[in-house]
């Protein structure tokens, strides 16, 4: 886990231009280009807001306006689910690069991370614009506390990129991680307090434990304290997060160092 | 220039060996405890359920060398390419680089289609170690190599092999890497770009890096290497003086082709039935039961030009037999006639022809050109109504040591006289 990451930090140039790369690949051919980056969470904001107010009628106990509390949450679990998912199958999609040349593999699951980290953030904005209007229109939404972000990003980070390093290289070997993946996270998502306020189902004892130790809910909790609460989040959220991100990190990275150089054979 | 390993190595493989899988069916969870336990994928595998790619090979490539592999298709010369470059690690044994390391494998890989060559240039350059700005500074000279100036901001999928083979050996010999790793990849290049590159690998070469080139352009090894390695079937046959190791190479594949014409031959003779009817015609009057090739006494299909061969027929006529000539026509297999006789031609007058006979056309030397050959054989007539006409009924190969080009390679020798002198005269024999 020491060699990925000096291997990272000896390519960093590298890497910021594949994903620099990437993210004009992505847009490349499309009308909208660089604007679906805004458009996409609004639309995804707007989707999600017509669901869970109008047709399920979620239960937001004081999460007032629910579509502000939803994105707070919402937005880091894409980046989180998406670097995960497009990681794992990277060495898979780009095994002609890695198979044929000299190439450090660990960018490739690293490029899906950190270009979905800049989608993240061009819906900050977004999030931001929400925030004041929401303030504007009387209701007592973030505050100060959003200048915590960039901290919880940074120790966000480690968790994705372990996530997606180690998943990486198990895909090399087992396609089926693909499929298991998807509907894994699919059921993190579900557990993940950020479609409802943790608060809203502690009379569901089982399934509030559940939501709780859920590993991504500490984050989740710290972005809408931060973003949505107006509060800084509490010490113990910063514990529970160095942990889990310091644990994913050396699982992940362990594992592809572990099985680095059988990628090129199997990839 | 010699068989000698050099005194400081920049390659330096030690018993090398290399392993691979079998893919078997329903066998992941194996590959990936495998791969989880031994940081391999063969560890723990029966003999049975892995391929050796290359088995104990050993050699050392020095300071402003040239190293060529040599062999046939799945012989391990991209595997100990690959290996050589890092992007494998050896089953067993050793392998040390020093320096830095620069490998053209395959055609276009390491490019991403999708953005144009510029882009391409400057991932590639960083990928072979450099920075932003060093990439900034030898861009112009880049471009200029590889003459794609126009054709820079398009993406490299619109390239063609060519383009993509003048832009991957531009960035590779302008990144200044200690080793230079080439796989066959030259080839594609045209004429003038192929000479820019021999003229840059020289430079290369002068300046003190090291170049490790496999290709089956036995020619453009010849030329460029100092030493060379003959790999089949993964081991190590041969490693010294280029034209020694090309030669034995040579013969080895024509002694393998003649056995293929010998097997044909064969065949058809055991197996009439599977005889091409286009190609044998004839009343049946008399028959050619075998034809064979003798080299110095002994029967093969691969001759060195110039040496001794007999053309042996045995044929047999039902019935006594007063009209007969025999004939052999010796033909490149596009058709085009090299030489052909008959006993008829030379003047010899039919006497009788009753059961079996043999019928011997004896060459002292058989000055043919290198390349394969064909030979027809016929009993007919004196007015040419074939008895037995065989097309194309036996085939042979000719190597030829000092070259040459077409299918008549006479003795010969250079006189020269006046205000001319030579430097030197490489020696063609091993």
């Amino acid at each position: 886990m020491f060699r990925v990451a000096a291997q990272l930090f000896r390519y960093r140039g590298l890497l910021a231009t594949l994903t620099s790369r990437e993210l004009k690949a992505r847009y490349r051919g499309s009308v909208l280009g660089f604007l679906w980056s805004l458009a996409n969470p609004l639309l995804l904001l707007a989707v999600y807001t017509f669901v869970f107010s109008v047709v399920f009628k979620a239960r937001s106990q004081g999460a007032d306006p629910y579509a502000l509390f939803l994105v707070s949450g919402l937005f880091p679990w894409i980046w989180t689910s998406a670097s995960t998912l497009e990681g794992a199958m990277s060495l898979v999609a780009s095994s002609g690069l890695i198979r044929k040349a000299v190439f450090p593999a660990e960018l490739i699951p690293m490029v899906s991370v950190f270009s979905n980290l800049v989608h993240f953030l061009f819906a900050l904005p977004i999030v931001f614009t929400a925030l004041v209007a929401g303030r504007i229109l009387g209701y007592n939404v973030g505050g100060i506390s959003a200048v915590a972000l960039p901290a919880i990003v940074l120790i966000h980070l480690p968790l994705v990129a372990g996530l997606a390093l180690g998943f990486s290289a198990l895909t090399v070997h087992f396609k089926d991680v693909r499929d298991l993946l998807g509907n894994l996270l699919t059921l993190m998502f579900f557990l993940t307090p950020i479609l409802f306020p943790l608060d809203s189902i502690s009379h569901l004892r089982y399934v509030w434990w559940a939501v709780r130790l859920n590993p991504f809910t500490p984050y989740i909790l710290s972005y809408q304290e931060a973003l949505f609460w107006g509060r800084f989040p509490e010490p113990s959220l910063w514990l529970q997060m160095a942990t889990v991100s310091l644990v994913a990190w050396s699982l992940g990275a362990g594992l592809f160092e572990r099985l680095r150089e059988t990628l090129v054979e199997a990839a | 220039m010699s068989d000698e390993t050099p005194a400081v190595p920049v390659i330096s493989v030690e018993g090398v060996t290399k392993l691979y899988r079998r893919t078997m069916p329903g066998d992941r969870l194996r590959t990936l405890k495998s791969a989880l336990v031994g940081r391999n994928l063969t560890n723990g595998l029966r003999p049975d359920e892995a391929i050796a790619a290359l088995e104990g090979v050993d050699f050392t490539v020095g300071r402003g060398e040239a190293f060529g592999i040599i062999g046939g298709n799945g012989s391990g010369k991209s595997t100990m390419l690959k290996l050589v470059a890092g992007m494998l690690k050896p089953t067993t044994g050793r392998i040390v680089v020093a320096g830095r390391v620069a490998a053209l494998i395959e055609l276009g890989a390491g490019f991403h289609p999708e953005i144009s060559g510029r882009e391409n240039v400057f991932i590639n350059g960083a990928v072979l170690g450099l920075t932003r700005k060093e990439i900034e500074s030898r861009y112009a000279d880049i471009v200029e190599f590889s003459g794609l100036g126009d054709f820079m901001e398009e993406p490299v999928k619109n390239y063609s092999s060519g383009m993509y083979v003048r832009l991957g050996f531009a960035v590779a010999v302008h990144t200044n890497p200690d080793v230079l790793l080439v796989d066959e990849v030259l080839a594609v290049g045209d004429e003038a770009f192929a000479h820019r590159c021999l003229r840059r690998i020289e430079e290369f070469l002068a300046s003190g890096r090291t170049l490790l080139l496999v290709s089956h352009s036995l020619d453009l090894v010849e030329g460029v290497c100092d030493r060379v390695m003959w790999l089949e079937n993964g081991h190590q046959r041969l490693v010294g003086e280029p034209r020694r190791v090309i030669d034995a190479y040579r013969q080895e594949v024509a002694e393998k082709e003649g056995e293929e014409h010998k097997a044909a031959l064969q065949q058809r003779q055991e197996d009439p039935a599977s005889e091409d009817p286009e190609l044998r015609w004839g009343s049946q009057e008399a028959e050619i039961t075998s034809i064979r090739l003798l080299v110095g006494g002994e029967e093969r299909y691969h001759v060195e030009s110039g040496e001794p061969v007999v053309f042996e027929i045995r044929a047999r006529a039902a019935q006594a037999l007063d009209d007969f000539v025999f004939g052999v026509a010796v033909a490149t297999p596009r058709g085009t006639e090299v030489w052909g006789t008959n006993t008829d031609l030379e003047g010899y007058v039919a006497g009788v022809f009753d059961g079996e006979a043999t019928v011997r056309l004896a060459c002292p030397a058989l000055r043919l050109g290198p390349g394969d050959y064909v030979v027809d054989v016929a009993v007919h007539s004196k007015e040419g109504a074939p008895y037995d006409y065989q097309k194309r009924a036996l085939a042979f190969t000719v190597t030829a040591r000092a070259g040459g080009i077409g299918t008549y390679l006479p003795e010969h020798g250079w006189e020269f006289t006046g205000g001319l002198k030579w430097a030197g005269r490489k020696t063609l024999d091993p």
